[in-house]
């Protein structure tokens, strides 16, 4: 061995060790998921890890982000919100995860905000919510209430329906979805008593609560249907539903028995999905109306092959817990999906996993191309996308009825209508 | 927007000059109304053309095909022509050509789903609605004479007005009668509107409340005497409608009240015998409960497989899972008895967490069986539906449960009181030691009661599934109301438990008018604790001559 090749034999293996050595520390980039996989909430939010650990296979597959392939750590949230924040607190300490993707209700993104703010992290919530919020450590991919109840409302009283009926269960998002619409009807000159449900008043007079409420998991609507029926006696009315859950079944199954149909009386929801839809009686539901950011029904290539690759990518997947038979996709998974891209494409644009410097990136607008349209991030940390009202069919699918094109999110509406 | 408003005002008009040729037009060839549809249905000429000429026609064909529209069974597939598109009709058997009637031969492979927009198919639903005035089935006659007086439209109006004369049924008559009413509140002349104000007023129709109202608002400004006059009676129509709705508030509370009643009743009645006699704590009722409602999702999978999901013998899967829900879980029931319980008559706190532990481990099973998410269950045809009877609705499963109640109350009654079985179990349950000193083969007591219990769970569960979830842990939802009943109706008492059950029920429905659900639940929840603090025993305190109690 003379002394070149000695030269670059010992170049090359030192080389081939640091380059080894570089990839255990890092040629990855970890990244949190904050699901409850158990309890209440895990049949919905299992669904969101399912999407996010194919979105992460799919970009490491097409090469990682900025060459780092993305490592998830998946952590349970058990539908126990003091737990969100503890695991959010060990992903962000412990891990030290880039960014977070996670929670679905409202009171377990309230439970990890200031977690998040404490040790400055980055998180991405996707499921419709009430707004009146705007963290700079959370990014809502989330339908705000202007992407999803007023463009219904809009729809409807486009539809020529003079008078509204809300229902929902009792906590934050039916509550302050219902005020921000009651305010928002009357906006649109439609008179209190058309809108029907009942209104609580504080001493002063001021509406504190609009609409009827229900428990969780109820299972008694005689009452609120036969009122309901008592109220769309005349015509022209609609059901503003945003009872969440299981309690949907019993309200469908008494809606249609006292022989309310989508005819006299459509019923427009705002927690039902496809994937809600799996052990709902559809049949019950026909003609009935969703208003999302996304239907799985969307007839363009970008989603068929987004369907197309989540059916392959499932059958193959050796992750244990996953459902294989029957899945669907719907709103929050696909923006669960496009969150992750929108983080990759700040983060490209940034050219730092850094959280300030990917959250200026994503602050100056980032857009995406993902199954439900064009999705651009704004400066008040929510998004600007099109909004499709949908009908129930007979096999759960939703046929598209109204697209309203790239809308801006607004988080505060309160007291914004006059 | 305009442009399309207008378009749709003069298909309007088209539309009720075509009705009213409804009665020369009859007699057209069926073949001409199908090719029409097929236009319609493939896109061929515009919208408001084909809808005109469609309206021409009063053929019934119209009805089935625009149903069948609405339902997804009208498809669309390239004709043998460039250019050219069929439309057909699925059936269960095969594919019908809409164009001829004909069956039709085409690859079904090609053939894709075709629907009517919401717009197309309220203008088709109003089509239909002229047509049902002269249907044979009379209230279907009625409801679309409501539906188009509800439309307020003038041209209607002439419509109904000539058809009323021909109405001799006595309640389709006075459809037709109200129907003119509410379109001339809009329509009519001074006197004509007051007339109706009359009608409307005696009539005291709540349909009619809204557009009361509405004509109201158009006088409150007016100085006149007739103005003045149609004020005054549209307070007095509308008064009517008010104490009208009151009466029927009423007594749709006291008909809920009695539905919601019997639901508890029968989803605790098992309870009031395997805790109320027995004296288990049985954490686990309500998983039994949970199996009874998954029994009928089997049986209903059964029958949609073996008959069809449209045919008759579908239909009855309901009546056949009753039977079978009640036998699953009393065999369950015997199975739990035999392993775990009867080592535990003289340790009634640890038969607390063993059945609390057997309901987890059932649920499990059951997730583990079926999925974590909840299972859908069809209701048959005969038990959806409602009737009014005079205003109150009164839904077909909720009369049903209200029977079912009495049955098993009755049941349950005759068993334990006329029959030697019942008199065995009574005594075995006031004292095992003795009952079996006197030959009473106490064990097979034992098993059998606890069975019975579980089944008449099975039973709630197999109900419960036509009006609610079914899904793993759907018994939690059921448990605290049973025991409630069970503790408010004193412990051991059957009679008793239908007692409280029915008196829970009508107070919740009382309050929640009232209350909201929220407030009304936490109410009648403080209103018990208050109760039991009075009388610990509950409404009928059983006396025993034993020194526990």
């Amino acid at each position: 061995m003379n002394r070149k090749q000695f030269l670059t034999s010992t170049l090359a293996a030192t080389s081939l060790a640091l380059v080894s050595a570089a990839h255990a520390a890092d040629d990855t980039v970890k990244v949190g998921v904050l699901h409850s996989l158990s309890g209440t909430m895990a049949i919905s939010e299992t669904s969101l890890r399912d999407i996010l650990l194919f979105t992460f296979d799919e970009i490491n597959a097409a090469g990682g982000v900025m060459g780092k392939k993305i490592e998830p750590v998946v952590v349970d949230g058990a539908s126990d919100w003091p737990l969100f924040a503890e695991k959010a607190e060990q992903l962000l300490v412990q891990d030290k995860v880039a960014v977070t993707f996670g929670c679905w209700t409202s009171v377990s993104r309230k439970s990890v905000l200031p977690v998040f703010e404490k040790y400055n992290g980055m998180l991405f919530y996707p499921v419709q919510y009430e707004g009146e919020e705007m963290s700079k450590n959370i990014f809502y991919t989330a339908e705000a209430v202007n992407q999803q109840a007023i463009p219904a409302v809009d729809y409807m009283l486009e539809e020529g329906i003079k008078k509204f009926y809300l229902v929902g269960t009792d906590y934050v998002y039916p509550q302050t979805t219902n005020l921000i619409l009651f305010e928002y009807l009357q906006s649109k000159g439609v008179p209190v008593e058309n809108i029907g449900g009942g209104l609580r008043k504080d001493s002063d007079g001021n509406v504190i609560s609009a609409g009827k409420y229900v428990p969780f998991s109820h299972t008694d609507f005689q009452q609120i249907v036969s009122e309901i029926k008592s109220f769309a006696a005349s015509g022209d009315a609609c059901v503003i539903n945003t009872i969440n859950g299981d309690s949907n079944v019993p309200f469908f199954k008494e809606f249609a028995a006292a022989g309310l149909t989508s005819e006299d009386c459509p019923v427009v929801s705002f927690s039902i999905s496809e994937d809600e839809f799996r052990s709902l009686p559809a049949k019950d539901l026909v003609g009935h109306l969703g208003c999302w950011n996304y239907f799985m029904s969307i007839d363009s290539p970008a989603n068929k092959k987004f369907i197309g690759d989540f059916m392959a990518w499932l059958k193959t997947t050796d992750v244990p817990g996953i459902v294989k038979e029957n899945r669907v996709t719907c709103s929050p998974m696909v923006l669960s999906y496009d969150g992750v891209y929108l983080w990759k494409a700040a983060v490209e644009k940034a050219g730092s996993f850094d959280v300030d410097k990917v959250r200026e990136a994503l602050e100056s607008g980032i857009t995406f191309e993902g199954p439900n349209g064009k999705i651009t991030s704004m400066k008040n940390h929510h998004f600007i996308k099109n909004v499709y009202i949908g009908e129930t069919l007979e096999d759960g699918q939703f046929q598209i009825i109204k697209t309203f094109d790239q809308v801006p999110a607004e988080p505060f509406l309160k007291g914004t209508f006059e | 927007m305009i442009a399309l408003r207008t378009l749709l005002l003069t298909f309007l008009v088209v539309l009720v000059s075509g009705s009213r040729s409804f009665a020369q037009a009859t007699e057209a060839p069926t073949d001409d109304v199908r090719s029409v549809l097929t236009d319609l249905i493939t896109g061929n000429g515009t919208e408001e053309d084909n809808l005109a000429r469609l309206s021409e026609f009063g053929d019934p064909v119209i009805k089935d095909i625009v149903e069948a529209w609405r339902v997804g069974k009208v498809f669309v597939s390239p004709g043998t022509e460039p250019d050219t598109q069929v439309a057909l009709l699925k059936t269960d058997d095969g594919f019908v050509n809409i164009a001829n009637g004909q069956a039709w031969q085409g690859d079904p492979s090609v053939a894709s789903v075709n629907r009517a927009s919401r717009g197309l198919r309220k203008q088709l639903s109003r089509l239909v609605d002229v047509l049902d005035l002269a249907s044979p089935d009379l209230s279907k006659r009625a409801d679309s004479a409501m539906k188009l007086g509800s439309g307020q439209s003038p041209d209607f109006l002439a419509e109904l007005q000539t058809r009323l004369p021909k109405q001799t049924d006595r309640k389709t008559r006075r459809a037709f009668e109200e129907a003119i009413a509410i379109s001339q509140l809009a329509n009519g002349s001074t006197a004509e509107k007051i007339a109706s104000l009359e009608l409307l007023g005696e009539r005291h129709l709540i349909a009619a409340r809204d557009f009361i109202k509405r004509m109201r608002e158009g006088y409150t400004t007016d100085e006149t005497p007739d103005g003045q006059l149609i004020l005054v009676k549209a307070d007095a129509a509308l008064a009517s409608i008010a104490s009208f709705e009151k009466k029927v508030e009423f007594y749709g509370t006291l008909f809920r009240g009695l539905s919601l009643g019997s639901v508890l009743l029968i989803v605790a009645y098992g309870l009031a015998i395997t805790f109320g006699l027995m004296g288990v704590i049985n954490m686990a009722h309500g998983e039994f409960i949970a199996i009874g409602a998954y029994t009928v999702y089997v049986v209903q999978n059964f029958f949609a497989a073996h008959f069809g999901e449209a045919s008759s013998g579908y239909e009855s899967y309901f009546l056949v899972s009753l039977p079978l829900a009640f036998l699953v879980a009393a065999f369950f029931g015997a199975v739990l008895e035999r392993t775990v319980i009867r080592f535990l008559y003289k340790r009634p706190l640890e038969s607390l967490l063993a059945t609390w532990g057997i309901s987890m481990i059932i649920q499990q099973a059951l997730r583990l069986k079926f999925g974590a998410a909840n299972v859908s269950v069809a209701s048959p045809q005969w038990l959806s539906g409602s009737f009014d009877a005079n205003g109150v609705t009164m839904t077909y499963n909720r009369i049903f449960v209200i029977i079912f109640a009495l049955v098993v109350v009755l049941f349950t009654w005759l068993l334990l009181r006329r029959t030697r079985i019942g008199l065995h179990m009574r005594a075995t349950m006031q004292n095992r030691a003795m009952a079996s000193g006197l030959g009473i083969p106490a064990n097979r007591i034992n098993v059998f009661t606890f069975a019975f219990g579980s089944g008449l769970a099975g039973l709630a569960g197999a109900f419960l599934s036509q009006i609610g979830n079914v899904g793993p842990s759907m018994g939690q939802a059921y448990i605290v109301d049973s025991f409630m009943v069970v503790v408010i109706g004193g412990v051991g008492n059957l009679f008793g438990a239908a007692v409280s059950s029915l008196g829970i029920g009508m107070i919740d429905q009382s309050l929640q008018p009232i209350l909201g659900p929220v407030m009304g639940k936490i109410t009648v929840l403080i209103g018990i604790i208050l109760f039991l603090q009075w009388r610990p025993g509950g409404l009928f305190p059983s006396r025993s001559r034993s020194l526990d109690d």
